[in-house]
């Protein structure tokens, strides 16, 4: 998409990495002892994170490269941001169920609700609306390119007899994948979220429920950055490019241009926030309790 | 979601697990610890936190359903059945017949199970 995905990446990446240093050096772990079990628990877990942040950003970064028409970079972030999620998942698996011949559990009812961070979740949730929302807007007025390529130009019919095509635009050559991918994507977070809620607990006791909600809330709160990362950077990418390709036309529908300005205004913000859920995923000290290292 | 009652499992124990849970479940609901239509844990929630199999939960769940203690509905979940709960007062004078009983069979006098009591109710 005339190389402006790339552009939202580089900047994201800039921001973030100023962003993560500073949440790193706020939020960096107590120490406690190597052999406490619940420790070895959450580092098993923080590991896995760790290990699916790591292949999600080789194989994003190998998506990035692989299409010269920038499909490839949009769907780099849902890449990775699914790989983040399959990590967390496999993590939360490994949490071994209780064993002994005494096992106790509280008669509680757990939702996924009680682990969501309400703020972050309540932004991911319309950050996804409104991608989904504006992929249903570029489709709906999407053509065929200079080249043949169908969806990849924006599609106008200019009064009386004229037309005029600007592209890349976010039509359906870019949005059919990248929806499927990013549906994909909410579908593996469903499961995670509700392993995360029915996974065993490490016993019954006040001291140990604590702990374990504690951890609970974190992996909840990196599961709803992945999301994040994974509608925020192509959320991102559309409202650039469409925004370019809306301010640049000469004629065209009343609300193309409103619409256009509405959209350039709003992906820094996009940005911003894609920065604060990626620190949820690489620092999620936050929600933690004292005691549970990150 | 710390002050929430505890089931306790001892695989040991001679007596099935779906009958431990069952008996602690059915205890907590008459003495009113449970009150009428709080919700159940989820059969895999609680078969997971007590690292047991889901039949198992399942099993109790039925046996409460068949004894009116409990009522599962499809999307609501699993909830204590309306007015189960036994007076208080009717509660303690069945444990305290029952204790009574026992005394007794051991050979207790009156005078040894009031000083049972008042050890057990302590300083």
């Amino acid at each position: 998409m005339g190389g402006i995905p790339i552009t939202v990446t580089v900047l994201y990446l800039v921001v973030a990495a100023v962003a993560l240093t500073v949440a790193w050096l706020r939020a960096r772990p107590s120490r406690r002892p190597p052999d406490d079990p619940r420790q070895r628990a959450i580092r098993r877990t923080t590991r896995w994170r760790w290990a699916g942040v790591a292949v999600g950003a080789t194989l994003g970064v190998a998506v990035a490269a692989a299409d010269p028409l920038d499909l490839g970079a949009l769907l780099a972030a849902p890449v990775f941001g699914i790989c983040v999620l399959v990590g967390v998942l496999i993590g939360e698996i490994s949490v071994a169920p209780p064993g002994g011949p005494t096992r106790t559990a509280a008669l509680e009812v757990r939702t996924v609700r009680d682990y969501l961070p309400r703020r972050m979740s309540r932004a991911v949730a319309v950050a996804a609306v409104g991608l989904l929302a504006l992929l249903v807007v570029t489709s709906a007025n999407s053509g065929p390119d200079d080249a043949g390529n169908p969806g990849r130009a924006l599609d106008l019919r200019c009064p009386p007899t004229t037309a005029e095509e600007h592209g890349p635009w976010p039509g359906t050559f870019y949005s059919v994948p990248l929806a499927v991918v990013v549906l994909l994507g909410l579908v593996v977070a469903y499961v995670v979220l509700r392993n995360i809620v029915r996974r065993p607990r490490p016993g019954g006791t006040p001291d140990l429920i604590a702990v374990d909600d504690a951890s609970r809330r974190r992996t909840a709160r990196a599961v709803t950055g992945a999301v994040g990362i994974l509608v925020g950077l192509p959320l991102a990418g559309v409202a650039a490019t469409a925004s370019w390709a809306l301010l640049s036309t000469a004629c065209g529908p009343a609300w193309g241009r409103p619409v256009g300005w509405f959209l350039l205004a709003a992906w820094p913000v996009v940005i911003a926030l894609t920065v604060w859920w990626t620190t949820a995923v690489l620092v999620p000290k936050r929600a933690t309790a004292a005691g549970v290292a990150s | 979601m710390t002050d929430r009652p505890t089931l306790t499992v001892d695989t040991d124990d001679p007596t099935p697990p779906y009958e431990q849970l069952r008996r602690q479940l059915t205890d907590l609901i008459e003495y009113g610890v449970l009150a009428p239509d709080d919700r159940l844990p989820p059969l895999r929630q609680l078969a997971a936190d007590l690292g047991l199999a889901v039949g198992t939960v399942a099993r109790t769940y039925r046996e409460l359903e068949s004894a009116g203690l409990i009522v599962s509905r499809r999307g609501g979940g699993t909830r204590v059945a309306a007015a189960r709960a036994r007076p208080p007062a009717a509660v303690l004078h069945e444990r305290a017949a029952a204790f009574v009983r026992d005394a007794r069979l051991l050979g207790a006098d009156d005078e040894q199970i009031r000083a049972a009591v008042a050890a057990a109710l302590g300083p």
